[in-house]
């Protein structure tokens, strides 16, 4: 075990070292003075050069590098020119808003998804099966900005049952909370639910043909506690190896879907970076999602090992 | 005689009706929440001159002179000036009585800091060149010396691009971007959750100009009667229209044609159109050929028909005007606008072949926004018909603002100018003083402009205008397509709104 959280952690740190090499390097690949970029027309050289300086940019190319790398070790992402405020504190302070969003979303393809593709597997070919992957090859064929927006149209402005856009903190508003992210994050579940659906369905069937499962029909065992029991543990690790997949690209939803719904969370965050040239707002929130993705993975291959005694992390 | 008489009379007495009608309707209370397509960068009025911020702040803060409805300065914090006979010193007396948000009463102090922060922080510090020195000279008197006389200096202290906002001294003190945000507007500042909103409420304890008779621009006599007004970015228009419809915001910034006719047939909402809003600008850049060829760019200028391409940028919300200034600004002028959308191609040619033009390639910049990229595709196929080669090049803004403001690498560039032609004469020529926007010094443009500045007499400012817009068409030196607006969407019960550069909050109530 300790001997596999050193090689991943390694492989993660070599990882970061690439990611926060390539966040770096963004500065140097817009073409002209980046200083100038931030500033508009009027700006005077004298306003130049202060930016300039502010940022670092008028020091040698590898004195850049080794300040970049070392306020990153020491968890300083720099400040954000636009936003006047540390880049980390911008970051931290919209990380609860897009990991909420994010887990409901996964939440509700992990509770859609893995028992859509139970059923399918256990009513192979029958009517359930064709249904169900169907409807998973048409929520896997639905662009979620499309799906975010048709949903508003049918839920807020038709229904008038839940609000179109905003967000309201968990420990402010615990319902308000719920009745803004219902319709996001169920825009962002119900694309990836097919994914993990099809998955499930896979490998629930590979499973329930192996020789333990018609010991255990043989025994008399119910049918339910045979899916249950037996075949669902054993196909977990595609659907685990799945759902960490899926998890990372609700992440990577949210910076659509964040603008849609006007969510003020990490992906509207780096979307505002991007249009105003912001790079340590682009440079931090880059590596700040890289780090998430990686600890996700992490998470994902700790639990293979709880779900199947079998597999040894060592 | 009696028959008009007693029409006369009917007539005065709808009137009285209509107007008490209107006068009891006015209610205080109530919510209103406006969507608007960007986050303001800052609220520090005077550290930024982006339009979101301006929606934001000019509720809050105020101005020692703001522009009224036909963008003149008039008095609004000041109650006045003394300017001296040589016109370089300026005595503003202060009025009494104002409040900030925090309580403590406006005087000589707070407006000496808040211009001293400005001239070494404000985002426009153009606007403040001028001043030699600041001092209060009473407490409630601030005058002003100028290094050299400056016919725009109460312009300037109006603009409300990046506002010269009056703070309490203690917060002029300041760095930028760090102070509480307290003013003297008729709203207070509330809270502000990055990404999500700026909420405001009405600030009881506000003091409106006692000179002022009405809602008048930017001044004028402001009350206002809504509880709260909080400003929500949505940058996406579908959202803030599912928004407006589905009654989570009152009012939309900003919607798109299609969207403003179909909600103009549904009883629950308004339309209201900001026309002008800005004016589409057509650049050559004088720094490379071929638009460093007179004849190259009259060839151009003489070709396009801005009727296509105003009607197809903005469809159904623009204006075919020559002036480089709006309709109704003080010195608008039709100076040098035989020239103006002439569509004329046998002249375009004839010109043509007077140039150095010889079919090569040309550039056209252009940012991502629909209506600036329908300006230079119009272009491009109205061209073709003459024999200039358009290639068209696309991409945002950053970019495309980085590439237009050197002198390689581009031909044409097209996008709007708001805030200039509101501001006046001086803004509009100031993008062409030292060669800034074609690259490439035009003397006469500089001289004019050094003039403008010097020159107090108004009729001689003016002729220097016109003088200023004959050349911009003699020499095609840009060229104007034409006057575009904005269609702006409100619930019904919102009553009272009168469109203006900003969603004025002040003046209007919900009906209940």
């Amino acid at each position: 075990m300790a001997s596999f959280m050193i090689r991943r952690i390694a492989s993660a740190i070599l990882v970061l070292a690439l990611v926060s090499l390539m966040s770096f390097a963004l500065i140097w690949l817009v073409p002209g003075d980046t200083a100038a970029a931030f500033l508009d027309a009027s700006a005077t050289p004298e306003q130049v050069a202060a930016l300039r300086t502010a940022l670092g940019l008028d020091k040698a190319l590898p004195l850049q590098m080794a300040e970049w790398y070392g306020r990153v070790l020491s968890g300083d992402l720099g400040q954000s020119v636009l936003l006047n405020r540390s880049v980390a504190g911008a970051l931290l302070e919209r990380l609860p808003v897009t990991l909420s969003l994010a887990s409901f979303a996964l939440a509700i393809a992990i509770a859609l998804g893995v028992p859509a593709g139970v059923a399918a597997a256990v009513f192979h070919n029958r009517w359930p099966d064709q249904l169900f992957m169907t409807t998973a090859l048409l929520g896997l064929s639905v662009p979620d900005f499309w799906l975010g927006l048709v949903m508003v149209l049918v839920f807020a402005v038709s229904l008038g049952w839940l609000p179109s856009g905003g967000f309201t903190a968990f420990g402010s508003d615990p319902l308000g909370w719920l009745k803004t992210v219902i319709l996001p994050a169920s825009t962002l579940g119900l694309v990836q639910v097919g994914f993990i659906a099809r998955m499930a369905r896979a490998s629930m069937l590979e499973t329930l043909n192996q020789d333990f499962v018609r010991t255990a029909n043989a025994k008399g065992l119910s049918r339910v506690y045979i899916v249950l029991r037996h075949g669902l543990p054993n196909a977990m690790i595609p659907i685990l190896t799945v759902i960490g997949i899926v998890a990372g690209a609700l992440l990577g939803g949210t910076v659509i879907i964040e603008q849609v719904f006007s969510i003020p969370g990490i992906g509207r965050l780096i979307v505002g970076a991007i249009a105003s040239r912001d790079f340590p707002v682009l440079q931090g929130g880059l590596l700040f999602l890289a780090v998430v993705y990686l600890l996700i993975n992490l998470i994902v291959d700790l639990l293979y090992a709880v779900v199947d005694p079998r597999v040894r992390l060592s | 005689m009696k028959k008009h008489s007693i029409l006369g009379q009917a007539l005065a007495a709808t009137m009285l009706l209509s107007m008490q009608a209107g006068a009891s309707a006015q209610q205080k209370g109530g919510d209103v929440v406006i969507g608007i397509s960007q986050a303001p960068p800052s609220l520090d009025a005077q550290i930024t001159s982006a339009q979101a911020s301006r929606n934001v702040t000019l509720h809050i803060f105020e101005t020692l002179y703001a522009r009224d409805e036909n963008a003149k300065p008039v008095p609004e914090l000041a109650e006045g000036v003394t300017i001296s006979p040589d016109g370089k010193t300026y005595v503003f007396p202060i009025r009494k009585g104002v409040k900030f948000h925090n309580g403590k009463e406006l005087d000589a102090n707070d407006v000496v800091a808040s211009l001293e922060r400005y001239r070494k922080i404000g985002a426009s510090l153009a606007l403040v060149s001028a001043i030699d020195s600041i001092k209060a000279t009473g407490p409630h008197e601030v005058t002003i010396t100028l290094k050299q006389v400056q016919a725009t200096f109460l312009d300037n202290l109006s603009s409300p691009r990046a506002p010269l906002a009056i703070y309490p001294a203690s917060e002029a003190a300041k760095e930028a971007g760090k102070i509480e945000i307290i003013g003297t507007g008729p709203y207070k500042f509330v809270e502000y959750k990055p990404d999500s909103h700026v909420k405001l409420a009405r600030f009881d304890g506000y003091v409106p100009n006692p000179n002022g008779t009405g809602r008048d621009g930017f001044a004028g006599k402001k009350e206002a009667f809504l509880d709260t007004v909080t400003f929500r970015f949505m940058p996406e228009g579908g959202a803030r229209t599912a928004a407006l419809e589905s009654g989570q915001i009152q009012f939309n910034e900003t919607a798109d044609g299609p969207t403003a006719k179909r909600l103009g047939s549904d009883p629950r909402f308004a339309i209201h159109k900001v026309v002008p809003f800005g004016l589409q600008v057509i650049k050559f850049n004088h720094a490379e050929a071929p638009g460093n060829d007179k004849n190259f760019r009259l060839a151009v200028q003489a070709a396009l028909n801005m009727d296509d391409i105003m009607s197809i940028a903005y469809s159904d919300i623009n204006q075919i005007d020559p002036s480089w200034l709006y309709p109704g600004a003080p010195f608008y002028s039709t100076a040098g606008s035989a020239k103006y959308n002439k569509a004329d191609l046998a002249e375009a040619k004839a010109l043509l072949a007077k140039s150095s033009y010889k079919g090569g390639k040309t550039t056209f910049i252009v940012d991502n926004l629909r209506a600036n990229v329908d300006t230079a595709t119009v272009l491009q196929e109205r061209l073709k018909e003459i024999g200039i080669n358009v290639d068209i090049s696309i991409a945002d803004w950053p970019t495309v603002s980085k590439i237009g403001f050197t002198p390689q690498g581009w031909t044409f560039w097209t996008h709007g100018f708001g805030i200039e032609p509101f501001e006046g004469p001086a803004s509009v020529m100031a993008p062409w003083v030292n060669g800034l926007s074609q690259q490439a010094k035009d003397p006469v443009i500089d001289e004019l402009a050094a003039a403008l500045g010097s020159e107090m007499d108004e009729a001689k400012r003016k002729a220097l205008f016109d003088r200023f817009q004959t050349h911009m068409y003699d020499n095609a030196v840009a060229m104007k397509a034409g006057n575009y607006g904005v269609f702006q969407i409100s619930t019904a019960k919102l009553k009272n709104f009168k469109p203006y550069r900003i969603p004025r909050m002040w003046g209007v109530w919900l009906e209940r």
